[in-house]
């Protein structure tokens, strides 16, 4: 089974979907789970003790977790000195305490096979630094520190971590973003194109195939960085 | 409690919990009792073989039928958690049993 955050919408639904499609048992988990073309239960990553219900239940159920794609995420671009305090907050639980949570209550079900797969994702405006973007990429920066030191970690137990860092890509997630700001960013890129959700979910497939199993504790640019 | 689960009496949970400590420091001859510490000086596992050891007491716990807590805050102080020492370890995972 391959757990996935964020899968009610943007890339977790499209990586939830893609894996489905091909035959992989799915488990997606979302705030709200309604109506998904996949197994799919409730949880806010932002909550520990829902993390911890969910790893619970899980465990009970038995069956071996070979992957944990942690995709929810949340933003707000605004200037740092513009971003309410309950906004930055809500960021940092959801982006990073969020990934971490999950990491923590969903790797002990994995390392149990001596071999397993997490992907976190990270962003381009990491790299870029981008302006009116300060504190989503504060919370995607941590993210990429703790999957650096996450990845050493699990190492002994065959388990990779690795980063998906995608530039802008036509989700939910950068709906009022203005095209030219999205077009300033994409020129930055080392491939100045429009990435897709599809790229993304090639490289979770690249990621979750055994012959990735020598790449641990990168950050991977959707588009170059 | 599961109506599948084995009735295992406290004595035998602590028993196993040792026997568990044990098996994973590979040495035969090393003893271990309810002062051994598992985390800090003098500690006989590494923090490899601690998570090692938790999935081991989890599958012993799923056998008894409870869930065995291994991430709580009260489990990870360094001065009050359960894993101190091997008889805080057993003690914690006795209470536990007995809660479920």
């Amino acid at each position: 089974m391959i757990l996935i955050t964020g899968a009610s919408r943007g890339l977790g639904r499209a990586i939830a979907e893609r894996l489905s499609a091909a035959g992989r048992g799915v488990l997606g988990l979302a705030r709200q789970p309604q109506d998904l073309p996949f197994e799919s239960m409730a949880c806010d990553v932002a909550s520990a003790d829902a993390v911890k219900a969910v790893a619970q239940a899980l465990k009970r159920r038995g069956e071996p977790v070979e992957a944990l794609i942690n995709a929810a995420g949340i933003a707000s671009m605004n200037l740092a000195l513009t971003t309410p305090a309950a906004v930055a907050q809500r960021i940092i639980e959801t982006n990073l305490l969020g990934t971490i949570y999950c990491c923590q209550q969903f790797a002990p079900l994995i390392i149990r096979r001596k071999t397993g797969t997490i992907v976190n994702f990270s962003t381009i405006a990491v790299a870029l630094g981008l302006k009116g973007e300060s504190v989503y990429a504060a919370s995607k920066a941590g993210v990429e520190g703790f999957s650096r030191a996450f990845a050493r970690e699990m190492a002994d137990f065959g388990v990779t971590v690795n980063c998906i860092a995608p530039g802008p890509i036509a989700t939910d997630l950068i709906k009022g973003v203005p095209s030219a700001s999205i077009d300033r960013i994409v020129a930055q890129q080392i491939i100045p194109r429009q990435q897709t959700a599809d790229a993304v979910c090639d490289l979770v497939d690249l990621l979750l195939d055994a012959r990735s199993a020598s790449l641990s504790g990168q950050v991977l640019h959707v588009g170059g960085a | 409690m599961s109506a599948t689960a084995l009735t295992l009496d406290p004595a035998t949970l602590e028993a196993r919990v040792y026997a568990a400590i044990h098996a994973l420091t590979e040495d035969p001859f090393i003893t271990v009792d309810a002062t051994t510490p598992l985390i800090g000086d003098g500690r006989i596992v590494d923090s490899m073989k601690l998570v090692e050891l938790c999935l081991a007491l989890e599958d012993i716990a799923t056998e008894a039928g409870f869930d065995f807590d291994w991430t709580s805050e009260a489990a990870m102080s360094r001065s009050r958690g359960m894993f101190r020492t091997a008889g805080a370890l057993a003690a914690s995972f006795v209470e536990q049993s007995k809660a479920a």
